[in-house]
C-alpha cells in the first residue's frame, strides 16, 4: 500500500470507528456532564445578573461550550474502551492505533460542532443574537473543535480505566484557561502579565475568532486567530500521538499475572 | 502445506519480569494447535504478541509469512481473535456488534449481512440479534465474540480460553463450531486449561511453563512419554475417612487421590494393586462397586511437566 492509499485507508477506518463511537458514547453521563451541563452552568453562574448585551456574552458561551464539549469526548471514550477491553478488539483488527485516535477526534468534533450549532440557532431565534461573519464562524467552529478535541485526546493518553481521572486533570487546565483567555475578562481590560498568559492560551484565539464572527470586532486579526488555532491543533495532535504511543502498552493492560 | 504461524525466539519483558522467554514454534496451515500452561505461564502474552497487540521485546513472529511487526495490517486481515474476556460493545445490539466488526475488516455490506445471519444462526443467537449485548448471558456473549471473530472468514483463529466458565450447552456448541471450522481448513490456535478439551480437539499441543515451552507434540505421543504414570480407579460400597490412608499402604502405589466417591491409585504396576485391593476388601468386609485401570492422561503429562505432582 502506498502512502496515499494508506492515508485513505486510515481515514476510512477512522470514519467507521467514529460513526460507531457516536452511537455509543454521546449519551454517556460523563460526556453529557462534562461536555454540556458543566460549561453551561458555569456560564450561567458568570452571566446571570451581568448587565451586558447578549452579543457580548454569547461568543463567550460558545467558546466555553467548545472548550468543554470537544475536549470531553476523548477522555470519556478511551478509558471506557480500556475498561471494557474493546480497545484490544479494535487493535487486533486491521486498523492502526492512529485511526482509532483520529476516529475519537472526529467524534469529538462532530459532538461539539452539533451542540454549538444548536446553541447558535437558539441564540438567533430566541435571544436576538446575529452572526455578522458566517465564514469566520464556520472556520472558528471547525478549528476550535479540532484544537480542543486534540487536546482532550492528548489528555486521554493517561492509561487509566476511569474517565473521572482524566477529567480531573483536564479541569486543572480548562478552568484556569477560562480566566486568562478573555472569556470572563475581556483582553482589553487585562494588565500586561495577564495578556502575556492570554497569548499562551488556545481558548483566547477561539474566543476572539468567534467574537469576531458575532460582532466584527476582535483583539487579534482573524488571520492570527486562525493561524494560532491551527498551530495549537498540530501541536496537540503531534504531542498527543507521541504520548499515546509511549503509554500504549500500559493502556492495553498488558501487565501479566505474577508467577 | 504452508506455515500459518512461525514464532522465532519470541520474548517479552514487562519491566524486569520475563513473561515469555525465547520461544520458537511453528503451526501448520489447517492444524489445530493447543497452547497449554498454568496461570501466568505466558499463554496470553504469546497470543498478544502473535496478534500484533503487544510488541515483542525480542524475536519475531510471522502469520502466513507476514511479519506481525512490519506487516501488521496484512497479517491481521487473515486472522480472527477470541480473547479471554468477552469484549463486546454492551450498549450495541448483537447485530450491530457483528456489523461493526465486519465494517472494520472491510467486508462489503451484502456479505456482512449474509455472513452475519449465517453465523448467528449457527451459534444460536439469531433470535437475540436485536437485543443489547449487555443483556446476554456469559455463554451467549462468548458466542457473540466468536461470531465477531469469524465475520471476515479468517484463515486462522486465535482462541484464548474460549469455553472457560461456560455451561455444558455453550461449551459443546463452541467446541463443535471450532471443530467444524478446522475441518473446513481454518487453522486454530487454542489456549486452554481444560486438558480434556485439548486432548479431544488438538492435533498438537505445546506446554508452556514459566515463559518457556517445555514440550510440543501430539497428545498421544506426550502420553506415551509418561507410561509409568498409570492408575487404578476404584469405588467401594462403603466409605470411611481412614480408607485413603489404608489405600496408600498398597504396594507400588505412590499417590492416592479422592475423586468424588472413587479413589485413584497411581502406580507403575496396576496388576499388583488390583491383587492387593481384592485382599483388602475381603479383610474389611467391603464390596468393589467399580474398578478401572487408566493410562496416563494429557492432564498427567501437563502436571508432570509443570511441576504439579509436587
Amino acid at each position: 500500500m502506498n502512502v496515499l492509499g494508506r492515508i485513505i485507508y486510515d481515514l476510512k477506518s477512522a470514519l467507521v470507528i467514529s460513526k460507531r463511537y457516536m452511537r455509543i458514547y454521546y449519551t454517556r453521563p460523563s460526556t453529557v456532564m462534562f461536555g454540556l451541563m458543566f460549561p453551561f452552568f458555569l456560564f450561567l453562574s458568570w452571566a446571570v445578573g451581568k448587565n451586558a448585551p447578549m452579543n457580548r456574552l454569547f461568543p463567550s458561551l460558545v467558546a466555553i461550550i467548545f472548550l468543554f464539549s470537544s475536549s470531553s469526548v476523548g477522555p470519556t471514550i478511551l478509558p471506557l474502551e480500556r475498561r471494557l477491553k474493546t480497545l484490544e478488539r479494535l487493535l487486533v483488527a486491521p486498523i492502526s492505533y492512529l485511526s482509532i485516535l483520529l476516529g475519537i477526534i472526529i467524534c469529538s468534533i462532530v459532538y461539539s460542532v452539533f451542540i454549538s450549532t444548536v446553541l447558535v440557532l437558539f441564540g438567533i431565534i430566541f435571544l436576538g443574537v446575529w452572526v455578522l461573519n458566517p465564514f469566520h464562524l464556520l472556520i472558528g467552529f471547525l478549528l476550535s473543535a479540532f484544537c480542543f478535541a486534540s487536546m482532550g485526546m492528548m489528555y486521554a493518553s493517561y492509561p487509566t480505566e476511569y474517565p473521572g481521572d482524566i477529567m480531573i486533570a483536564l479541569n486543572f487546565t480548562r478552568l484556569p484557561l477560562l480566566f486568562i483567555s478573555g472569556v470572563f475578562i475581556p483582553l482589553e481590560n487585562m494588565i500586561s502579565w495577564q495578556r502575556f498568559l492570554a497569548i499562551l492560551s488556545p481558548l483566547t484565539y477561539c474566543n476572539d475568532l468567534i467574537k469576531y464572527a458575532f460582532t466584527s470586532t476582535s483583539y487579534f486579526t482573524p488571520l492570527i486567530n486562525i493561524l494560532a488555532l491551527t498551530a495549537y491543533s498540530i501541536f496537540f495532535v503531534i504531542v498527543g500521538t507521541k504520548i499515546h504511543f509511549k503509554f500504549y502498552e500500559k493502556g492495553i493492560s498488558g501487565k501479566p499475572r505474577q508467577r | 502445506m504452508g506455515i500459518a504461524i512461525r514464532a522465532c525466539e519470541l520474548t517479552k519483558y514487562y519491566g524486569t519480569l520475563l513473561a515469555v522467554d525465547h520461544i520458537s514454534f511453528e503451526v501448520m496451515e489447517g492444524e489445530f494447535f493447543g497452547f497449554l500452561g498454568p496461570n501466568g505461564a505466558g499463554k496470553t502474552t504469546t497470543i498478544r504478541m502473535l496478534t500484533g497487540l503487544t510488541r515483542p521485546s525480542e524475536g519475531e513472529a510471522y502469520v502466513f509469512g507476514y511479519n506481525i511487526l512490519k506487516e501488521t495490517l496484512q497479517a491481521q486481515r487473515l486472522f480472527g481473535v477470541v480473547p479471554e474476556v468477552s469484549n463486546v460493545y454492551t450498549d450495541l445490539t448483537v447485530w450491530d456488534n457483528l456489523m461493526f466488526m465486519g465494517e472494520l475488516y472491510g467486508v462489503s455490506k451484502s456479505e456482512r449481512i449474509e455472513r452475519g445471519e449465517r453465523l448467528l444462526k449457527l451459534l444460536g443467537l439469531l433470535e437475540r440479534r436485536n437485543d443489547r449485548a449487555k443483556g446476554l448471558s456469559k455463554g451467549l456473549k462468548r458466542r457473540l465474540v466468536i461470531a465477531m471473530a469469524l465475520i471476515h472468514n479468517p484463515k486462522l483463529l486465535f482462541l484464548d480460553e474460549p469455553t472457560s466458565g461456560l455451561d455444558v450447552r455453550s461449551t459443546r456448541t463452541i467446541r463443535n463450531l471450532i471443530r467444524k471450522l478446522n475441518s473446513e481448513g481454518v487453522t486454530v490456535f487454542l489456549t486452554t486449561h481444560n486438558m480434556e478439551e485439548a486432548n479431544v480437539l488438538c492435533d498438537r499441543v505445546a506446554i508452556i511453563y514459566k515463559g518457556k515451552i517445555v514440550t510440543i507434540d501430539t497428545p498421544e505421543r506426550l502420553k506415551q512419554t509418561i507410561q509409568s504414570i498409570q492408575s487404578v480407579v476404584v469405588s467401594f460400597n462403603n466409605f470411611s475417612k481412614t480408607m485413603r490412608e489404608d489405600l496408600k499402604k498398597a504396594p507400588t502405589v505412590y499417590e492416592v487421590r479422592r475423586e468424588g466417591d472413587k479413589f485413584r491409585l497411581y502406580t507403575p504396576d496396576p496388576h499388583t494393586v488390583i491383587e492387593w485391593l481384592c485382599s483388602y476388601v475381603k479383610r474389611k468386609g467391603l464390596k468393589i462397586i467399580s474398578l478401572n485401570t487408566v493410562g496416563p492422561s494429557l492432564e498427567d503429562v501437563y502436571l508432570k511437566l509443570t511441576g504439579g505432582w509436587a
